[in-house]
């Protein structure tokens, strides 16, 4: 009983022979912190799902925009401040948007609502997030996070930077995948713009700036940056010794 | 009657407007902050610094209907300030936040904070005053634990990584390719040849092929 939102009628408009629906990709951990996120997401409101492993944020909801869900107990505990903070600041250094959804904390059952203390901290963080221009929003429960997503989806394909192109490469696609997404601050929708615009990796290193932002759909500063990358002269001097250990 | 425009506040200072004077936002705001009344601020509420004002939107506004919205549309349009909205969200109004909430930050890209009473909005901004000016202005950014430092890491690792990624390239192959090539770009142009003579035979076949 797929109920579709008449709102999504209207995107068939756009030229799109591989996305149907909108796509948002879901950090795989989401699969036990939101689960009802998910099945509203693709149930409720028929997007397509893609659950892959982020890392970096919760939701990637277009090229540029990227989600964290955050539960209003986390804001509200200093001890969390560390955690947060070096989360948000690596996702501004790979997004141009972010946006933090916080939600009501889910009355387990046999527990009597828990009264929400505000305090002068949780007040400091949000103040902070307002500076910081991180995009704050207010949800009471998984699914309302699930329709604002939805909305913020919605919102950046009107905007044209929603995600096009499969999000699901196989075989050589999926090595070559792998290898764009182990260039730092590269977002996984960037990875994977990069994997449809270009034949192959040469034609990515070969690529000048603004090849490179327009195939990644990526902004100028961000397109230097994986431009300087792949042209950088490696150092063995530079290696921080002992050697890192691999793949742990 | 549209005075969204430029307004001096004087460092520290909050200018609120003349209405809310004796409120207990007010009275709460006072000895936290420098309050000053001032007439005909039009539809801003308080004035946090040049850049920064306060719409405050209360309980008794979102149940009497949509007045509210063409107050922030009004705003909008007519200002450049960067506008926060903060909203009454009590168990009376609570059904018309998701509504709300689309409106504000989604059509109109304003920020929106829910308060529960007219005490926890004074509470708030007092923490507003106290990121989004004080320390705006003092430019002391390093103490916004949000803002991104932008600092260069080293590209080493993170290109050894990239180089293992490639089938069939191990630790001692990556680092023996980007002592060789220097750069992923290099790499990529390298003939099958030049490959042979680093990692042989069939690793330069896999790696040329990819």
């Amino acid at each position: 009983p797929a109920e579709h939102s008449p709102s999504l009628a209207g995107i068939s408009r756009v030229p799109a022979e591989h996305s149907p629906s909108l796509c948002i990709l879901a950090d795989s951990r989401e699969m036990c912190s939101g689960p009802e996120v998910l099945s509203c997401l693709r149930a409720v409101h028929g997007l397509r799902v893609q659950v892959c492993s982020l890392g970096t944020s919760d939701y990637i909801v277009s090229n540029r925009l990227a989600v964290d869900r955050v539960l209003q107990s986390e804001l509200q505990s200093p001890g969390n401040r560390n955690k947060l903070s070096q989360r948000l600041q690596r996702l501004q250094g790979v997004f141009e948007r972010i946006c933090v959804i916080v939600e009501t904390d889910r009355v387990r059952p046999g527990e009597t609502s828990r009264c929400f203390q505000r305090t002068q901290y949780y007040d400091g963080v949000l103040s902070a997030l307002v500076q910081a221009g991180i995009r704050i929003l207010f949800s009471s429960s998984q699914e309302e996070s699930a329709a604002l997503l939805k909305d913020l989806a919605l919102l950046e394909h009107r905007k044209d930077a929603a995600i096009q192109v499969p999000t699901e490469p196989q075989g050589h696609q999926r090595d070559i995948l792998n290898f764009y997404l182990s260039i730092p601050n590269l977002s996984y929708a960037a990875a994977l713009n990069l994997c449809h615009s270009f034949s192959s990796i040469t034609a990515v290193a070969n690529s000048s700036v603004p090849a490179l932002a327009a195939g990644a759909r990526l902004s100028r500063p961000q397109a230097e940056e994986l431009h300087r990358f792949l042209h950088h002269d490696f150092d063995l001097q530079l290696l921080p010794q002992p050697l890192p250990a691999k793949g742990k | 009657p549209v005075t969204a425009g430029s307004i001096v506040v004087p460092y520290g200072h909050v200018i609120g407007n003349e209405k809310w004077r004796g409120s207990e936002v007010a009275q709460r705001l006072q000895g936290k902050v420098r309050l000053i009344f001032e007439d005909g601020l039009g539809l801003v509420d308080f004035h946090l610094s040049n850049r920064t004002c306060i719409l405050l939107i209360s309980e008794a506004d979102l149940v009497a209907g949509d007045e509210f919205k063409r107050r922030l549309v009004k705003f909008r349009n007519a200002s450049s300030l960067r506008g926060i909205v903060i909203v009454e969200k009590t168990k009376i109004s609570d059904q018309y936040y998701v509504g709300v909430q689309k409106f504000v930050v989604l059509e109109l890209g304003m920020v929106l904070l829910p308060v529960a009473n007219q005490g926890e909005a004074s509470q708030l901004i007092v923490q507003l005053v106290s990121f989004c000016v004080v320390r705006e202005q003092s430019r002391d950014r390093g103490a916004n634990p949000f803002l991104g430092k932008r600092r260069a890491a080293a590209a080493e690792p993170a290109l050894l990584r990239a180089a293992q990624r490639v089938p069939g390239v191990g630790k001692t192959k990556a680092l023996l390719l980007l002592q060789h090539f220097g750069t992923i770009h290099r790499l990529c142009n390298a003939s099958v040849q030049q490959l042979e003579r680093v990692v042989g035979q069939t690793g330069a076949q896999q790696i040329y092929s990819f």
